[in-house]
């Protein structure tokens, strides 16, 4: 009995592990089928025959390049700007003692759970009016939105275990506060700012619902609606579709198995 | 300058970016939206005209309204339970040491980091009626005759729509039920043993209180972001096959885009507005964050 309920266990593992990581395998075979097998169902589980026909397909004849670099100026943008406010938010808010900071944590927080929608329909009408749609500055400031709470919050959290001990001995030592603050405070926070640079990057780039209504210019597309494009059109090509999946894809691994010391401390609530 | 006003620069200077950018970027949109709700506006007379309620009584009179938020309560309530469900059902599975934990782990982040875009393209190929690789499955070993159209049939595609929300955000309830789980003091097991509980009674009496404000948490935030969700439902059925997927902020999407009524599209966004807000309140008063940090310095 207790060996059957051990095997149960084992198997009712595999098949957890076999649902989370199917779509994933099937997402990169896929991406390096060649086209005509991808229209000759049925498919085989494990095939050899790779083609990177997808992917030069998907770099040189579609406008996947100029997705990308849209993704990424918005993405660098949202991040610039999240860790300047972020940081310095964070700083003055657990080095100095003002009024309202309870009611700015509760702002921050709420507007933390506002969905892209709510925003998006207004900033549309609101960015026609001042033509700030189909710019990047009108989508990194839609992307703030999105992130600059949480990176408030994590600012705020961090800057709290940043010991003062080390400012307060940079004072005595006859820095200035300006100069305290570059030189030792920032550096001890590095990794909390890295947290934010990487959830700013993060849900920049993953946007969809904003890149979506604001930028109606096709060549203002961003890679999530770029890619949604792509299955808009009759006989979808699957194959190009998972290659191009797979490259939106890549910066998450990366930060899966690269980061994932950072990730943890803010994966608490992303939208 | 006196230490006093340097202070206030220093207060102003560095707080104020973030607070002028909340406020630009996240309050005043929806306070604008607010506003507009109480006015008629459309994409082709721009000129914004006084209605008083006239928007709210028009949508809140349409049964479109209400379906819409029948169809968001059905997708939270159906997409939240899955997630808990899988969620609870993963982390005990993990729940122990072994080689490669750490690998899996990393797996299970994943699906809820990628963008929405991907795993909706994803699942629309898996579950393609032609090409899906799950229909064929389901025909070869004789399941169904014929290939279900899980997104676009009318009785399939929420529950379509709800097994992708559980599979992409499922794998973050595991993630925080797992750490709830290895956080439990396993003193309590022995004790739970010792006094002749089975394995049953033990996930009753120990497991379970611990991980009660853990599964409330993760209830009531995802069950906040899903009942507006627009991305991942729009990008694989656009609130088809005839509605039958389209919640609240779909439906505020169609007023706004598709029959380009900004005005009732903002007494939509208005109603999302207040059910938040109501969402909000009780994770306010339940968990208070705000504890997080020292506000009193």
């Amino acid at each position: 009995m207790r060996r059957f309920q051990a095997g149960a266990t084992l198997a009712l593992l595999f098949v957890v592990l076999g649902v989370v990581a199917f779509p994933f395998y099937w997402m990169v075979l896929s991406s390096v089928t060649p086209r005509e097998a991808l229209f000759q169902p049925p498919y085989k589980f494990i095939r050899l025959d790779f083609s990177l026909g997808n992917y030069r397909e998907l770099l040189f004849a579609t406008e996947f390049a100029r997705y990308f670099i849209n993704s990424l100026i918005a993405a660098v943008g949202a991040i610039v700007l999240n860790v300047v406010a972020a940081t310095l938010a964070g700083y003055g808010l657990t080095r100095f003692a003002f009024a309202g900071k309870k009611p700015f944590a509760f702002g921050t927080l709420f507007s933390y759970m506002f969905p892209p929608m709510l925003m998006a329909i207004p900033l549309y009408i609101l960015f026609s009016a001042l033509k700030m749609r189909n710019t990047y500055t009108g989508l990194i400031l839609a992307h703030m939105a999105i992130s600059l709470p949480l990176n408030i919050w994590l600012m705020w959290q961090y800057f709290q275990i940043v010991p003062q001990s080390l400012e307060e001995a940079a004072w005595v030592s006859g820095a200035s506060r300006l100069r305290a603050l570059r030189q030792v405070c920032l550096p001890s926070a590095r990794p909390g700012i890295l947290s934010v640079a990487i959830f700013s990057f993060a849900l920049s780039w993953n946007d969809f619902t904003f890149a979506f209504i604001l930028q109606t210019d096709r060549r203002m597309f961003t890679l999530p609606v770029g890619l949604a494009s792509f299955v808009e059109q009759t006989g979808v090509h699957w194959g190009m579709v998972m290659a191009a999946a797979v490259l939106v894809s890549v910066p998450t691994f990366l930060l899966v198995f690269f980061l994932q010391r950072y990730l943890l401390t803010g994966l608490r609530a992303t939208g | 300058m006196n230490p006093r006003a340097e202070r206030r620069v220093w207060v102003l200077g560095t707080t104020g970016p973030a607070l002028v950018f909340l406020v630009v970027v996240a309050y005043l949109p929806i306070a604008y939206a607010v506003a507009l709700s109480f006015f008629k506006k459309t994409a082709f007379n721009p000129a914004m005209k006084w209605t008083g309620l006239d928007n709210y009584r028009f949508i809140l009179e349409e049964p479109e309204l209400w379906n819409a938020f029948g169809r968001s309560v059905v997708f939270t309530v159906g997409s939240v339970g899955l997630q808990l469900a899988l969620g609870l059902v993963a982390a005990l599975l993990l729940n122990r040491a072994f080689r490669g934990l750490n690998l899996v782990r990393s797996l299970f982040v994943l699906p809820y980091l990628l963008p929405s875009v991907v795993v909706a393209l994803v699942f629309q190929w898996l579950l393609s009626p032609e090409y899906g690789v799950i229909n064929q499955v389901l025909i070869q070993t004789g399941l169904v005759a014929r290939p279900i159209n899980f997104f676009g049939g009318l009785g399939t595609a929420m529950w379509a729509v709800i097994g992708m929300a559980g599979w992409q955000y499922g794998s973050f309830a595991t993630l925080l039920i797992l750490a709830r789980l290895q956080a439990i003091n396993p003193k309590l097991y022995e004790a739970a043993a010792v006094s002749g509980a089975g394995p049953l009674r033990a996930f009753w009496d120990v497991t379970l209180p611990a991980l009660r404000t853990t599964l409330l948490v993760i209830a009531l935030l995802r069950g906040i972001w899903m009942f507006n969700k627009f991305d991942s439902i729009w990008l694989v059925t656009h609130g088809g096959p005839l509605k039958h997927t389209e919640t609240l902020p779909l439906y505020a999407y169609r007023l706004a885009f598709e029959e380009f009524d900004f005005g009732l599209a903002a007494a939509a966004c208005s109603v999302m507005f207040v059910v938040l807000l109501g969402g909000a309140v009780i994770y306010f008063k339940l968990f208070d964050p705000t504890r997080e940090i020292e506000v009193g310095r």
